[in-house]
């Protein structure tokens, strides 16, 4: 009797994540290994613990904020964009668009809004917005034609489209854009603290540089890291591989 | 418009032009004139460049031609597809469920006609399985079905068994003659291969290439169910290679 022995889910795809997972785990073990042995060491005792807590509460608050916002905005507009019989006439458009460096457009978020809460998030929702309308437009560009085809035949027309096929067929280039769109979102929310010196873990770096504690300012990569760590492994991470098992052609 | 009572379709004088990325006027189909009966078996063979995608669209009205007439005597066609088209995030049942749902159809009763469907073509079993955990055979059973759910009255499969291996595209073969005799249904067929096209077909369309055109029409009359392996089989065969070795 001839009888399988393989797992058809064991593939190589999935021995590659395991590695990858393994990686990922052993690399944050050595971070907070070196963390932790710092701080037996005396290195951090003269950080602030709730200033700087609160400060990366406040920006990874921001964050969240502003990539809801730009996740709405980015996949609603790629989505009506790429329904419309006008994708080829906006995407050059938004190319040039996207272009425009997000600091070039930072004087203009402060003359709007102040040195406010709602300008920073405003600020990183116009960084995040891009990455992720530019993935969800390029899914639908790139699109078999016989998918296309498919779904027209079986009857995806007017808004069940968006609806039944485009939403769906753009849902990993939706992941990997926020992938993209949060690291950028970072970037722009910590550069925006730093450079109008609102609360915030931008402005925490920015002061603790001035007063010269360099022990602070490791600390704080640290919190970072540990958070874009866990964002990773909880979200990111299942939702990439659920995605590319059924997503895989 | 003319009436055509036993035909399902009717294309008379096709023309289709368009511009290419270099924005140079192609012609890709020219004249195109032939009909198809309702309820026969129809193959289109023709060698690449010979506008058979182009000519599915038109006839699906997907694609509007530059000239001609077609006269269209069905309303639910269907479409089964080379590389199977199949929804990658939706499981078999719900790809098979898929034209239903469109169709605004009550969940429970879709998912009786797609099991149903699925059962048809041997893969209840796999109702589950999403696309990617299916081997190319299975796909293409998921596509027949999903086609067969929305019963169909015209069936168009584009070069259906070309990704298969032999084993199973003789399997999916004996399958979709079954099908057609049991449903009834009108299918065109495009083609690569001259015997499955005996085989199957009560009507062989020769479209010659750039611009695509129809070089012959030919009728298939040996009995059904044919002898793949008799004398007869063999000469049409032989008399259909030649004609498209003339062609090409």
């Amino acid at each position: 009797m001839i009888r399988s022995v393989t797992h058809p889910q064991a593939g190589p795809w999935h021995r590659i994540h395991l590695m990858r997972h393994r990686r990922a785990l052993i690399l944050m073990t050595i971070v907070i290994g070196i963390a932790v042995l710092f701080g037996i060491s005396g290195y951090f005792s003269g950080v602030a613990w709730p200033t700087l807590l609160e400060a990366v509460l406040r920006t990874t608050y921001r964050l969240a904020l502003a990539y809801g916002i730009a996740l709405v905005l980015g996949v609603t507009i790629a989505l009506l964009v790429g329904w419309s019989p006008f994708i080829d006439f906006f995407f050059p458009f938004f190319d040039i668009l996207q272009n425009i460096p997000s600091f070039a457009l930072f004087p203009l978020f402060i003359y709007f809004f102040g040195f406010t809460d709602q300008m920073i998030i405003l600020f990183a929702t116009s960084s995040i917005v891009w990455p992720i309308l530019f993935a969800v437009l390029t899914a639908i560009k790139g699109a078999h034609k016989d998918l296309n085809d498919a779904a027209t035949i079986f009857g995806a027309t007017g808004f069940r489209r968006v609806s039944f096929y485009l939403a769906p067929l753009a849902l990993p280039a939706v992941l990997t854009g926020s992938i993209v769109g949060i690291a950028i979102g970072w970037e722009a929310i910590i550069g925006a603290e730093i450079i109008a010196n609102i609360a915030g873990f931008g402005a925490f770096i920015k002061n603790v540089d001035i007063s010269g504690i360099d022990a602070s300012a490791v600390a704080g990569a640290l919190a970072i890291l540990v958070i874009v760590f866990v964002i990773n492994r909880l979200v990111w991470a299942p939702l990439l591989l659920e995605s590319s098992r059924r997503y895989a052609e | 418009m003319t009436t055509h009572p036993h035909m399902a379709l009717v294309l008379s004088r096709i023309c289709a032009r368009f511009a290419d990325e270099e924005r140079h006027d192609l012609s890709v189909l020219r004249d195109v004139t032939f009909s198809v009966r309702t309820g026969s078996f129809v193959s289109i063979i023709g060698p690449s460049g010979a506008g058979k995608s182009t000519l599915m669209r038109v006839i699906l009205g997907m694609m509007l031609p530059t000239s001609g007439e077609v006269v269209r005597n069905f309303s639910r066609p269907a479409m089964v597809f080379q590389n199977y088209a199949l929804f990658p995030w939706l499981s078999a049942l719900d790809n098979v469920a898929f034209g239903l749902r469109m169709s605004s159809v009550p969940k429970q009763e879709r998912e009786r006609v797609a099991r149903e469907k699925l059962k048809e073509v041997g893969l209840l079993h796999l109702e589950n399985h999403y696309p990617a955990q299916l081997s190319g055979g299975q796909r293409q059973r998921v596509g027949l079905a999903r086609a067969l759910a929305i019963q169909p009255d015209f069936l168009i499969m584009d070069e259906p068994f070309s990704n298969l291996d032999t084993i199973t595209a003789e399997e999916l073969k004996a399958d979709l003659l079954k099908i057609w005799r049991a449903y009834g249904i009108t299918i065109l067929m495009v083609n690569h291969l001259i015997p499955d096209a005996i085989e199957l077909s009560d009507q062989i369309i020769l479209m010659g290439a750039h611009p695509g055109h129809v070089e012959k029409v030919v009728a298939i009359d040996l009995p059904r169910p044919r002898d793949t392996r008799g004398a007869l089989f063999f000469q049409d065969v032989d008399a259909l290679t030649e004609e498209i070795r003339k062609i090409s």
